[in-house]
């Protein structure tokens, strides 16, 4: 499978920032200092588990 | 003024205290942020300081080096007072063993029930936090991270220092003094205000993917599937054995829409490499090469001065790593020149926070 990493991705900054455009920007900083780069995956990208795991427990979090 | 600063250089915490309270007389503090010299004893001190603000919230950290209204200081006690007017609301938390993974939110919870609004609800641009934590801890990066998950307010601060000994740090408050522990404030200021993240480097165009690291143990076993060490000299056209003497002049950087986060080497072990703050595998981390400490102060002071108007007081969490360039370059004088004529208080850290855990950088809060 592929593309779920990118579709968290897009679901946390949405969830988090909405239409704030300064908060998306820190949002995106947060998850580079965690080690995931969202400009790295695409609708294409790999599914790894280890991602998608620290994305499933932020997600939590932003609920 | 409703926001004061002062500094005492007395040999004593009873002087020091006296010192301080006769600086403060004029205003009725709501609120004292203070940074002392590890000269001092770590539970006189709190308890002191405590003692002499009945009235008021009193948190602070031990330090390596205090920063003062014009000037960088040794061995003193540098201190700011806020008024009501300046602070309208404030409430400190302590997260008293930092690796206790519901400490912030035990924390969030009691600023949830002060303030009446949910952490993730409250505006950024309406609060700010405090975090003060034991720099020998290796922490921070988990503590700055967990606040980041739950909030959107801006948390900054500095990880306490101890003169270079690097036997026990400290956070003080509630008259007490703490270790493997951090002090969280969290404030809603009267007027605007803003910060300042600065550094002085420019990003080199060679990079180095992380492709091992022993994450917990910020410790860079290969970059770009060779030997860290190896690696970083190989980018920098040296041998292993001169790598080390580079690490201040030429860190790494997380560049994020073209400002780098800093992760400073610490030293090389076998053929790794350890670093002061968080790194992580994947990461894409560009080299860096050291500019000027005064000229990039003075601008960034320059364009927040730009952004408010006006600038009333100066937190700053100052990387010892800086300090220590300063000293080296003579230049101590110049830097503490920079935050004359304003109420400035802070000290020389261990490590700065900023959305994320730093190093070599300079973390500021600025109030107009």
């Amino acid at each position: 499978m592929a593309g779920k990493i990118k579709h968290m991705i897009d679901a946390i900054i949405e969830q988090r920032a909405k239409e704030n455009v300064l908060l998306q920007g820190v949002i995106r900083t947060k998850l580079m200092l965690k080690g995931i780069d969202p400009r790295k995956f695409t609708p294409l990208s790999d599914d790894d588990p280890a991602v998608i795991s620290k994305l499933e427990a932020l997600l939590k979090d932003f609920k | 003024m409703n926001i004061v600063s002062a500094y005492s250089t007395k040999e004593s915490v009873d002087l020091v205290i006296q010192d301080l309270r006769e600086q403060f007389k004029h205003m009725a503090p709501k609120m004292v942020l203070y940074f002392a010299s590890s000269r001092h004893a770590p539970e006189a001190v709190s308890r002191k300081m405590q003692q002499a603000f009945p009235t008021a919230t009193v948190f602070g950290c031990s330090t390596a080096g205090e920063i003062a209204s014009g000037k960088m200081l040794k061995n003193s006690v540098s201190a700011m007072a806020f008024n009501a007017q300046a602070i309208s609301e404030v409430e400190i938390s302590v997260i008293e063993e930092l690796h206790d993974e519901s400490g912030v939110e035990l924390a969030f919870a009691s600023f949830e029930k002060r303030f009446g609004t949910p952490m993730l609800d409250l505006n950024p641009k309406k609060y700010l936090g405090l975090v003060l934590v034991d720099g020998l801890s290796g922490a921070e990066e988990k503590l700055i991270d967990r606040i980041g998950d739950l909030t959107d307010v801006t948390f900054i601060g500095g990880s306490a220092g101890d003169d270079l000994k690097f036997a026990a740090t400290y956070v003080y408050a509630n008259g007490k003094s703490y270790r493997n522990a951090a002090v969280l404030a969290l404030l809603k200021p009267g007027s605007e205000f803003s910060f300042i993240k600065t550094q002085s480097f420019s990003i080199l165009p060679r990079k180095l993917v992380v492709t091992r690291a022993n994450e917990a143990n910020r410790e860079v076993v290969e970059f770009d599937h060779k030997p860290a060490a190896a690696a970083y000299a190989e980018a920098l056209g040296i041998s292993v054995q001169d790598a080390a003497g580079r690490f201040t002049h030429n860190p790494l950087g997380l560049v994020i829409d073209g400002e780098p986060f800093v992760r400073s080497p610490q030293r090389i072990k076998g053929s790794s490499m350890l670093f002061y703050c968080g790194v992580m595998e994947g990461m894409e981390l560009s080299l860096l090469e050291a500019t000027n400490i005064i000229e990039d102060t003075r601008k960034a002071l320059a364009e927040a001065r730009a952004k408010l108007g006006t600038v009333s007081g100066i937190v700053n969490f100052n990387c010892i790593l800086r300090t220590l360039e300063l000293e080296q370059n003579e230049a101590t004088e110049e830097y503490g020149g920079l935050f004359s004529g304003c109420p400035t208080v802070g000290f020389s850290t261990y490590g700065e926070q900023f959305i994320g855990h730093l190093n070599q950088t300079a973390t500021m809060l600025v109030f107009k």
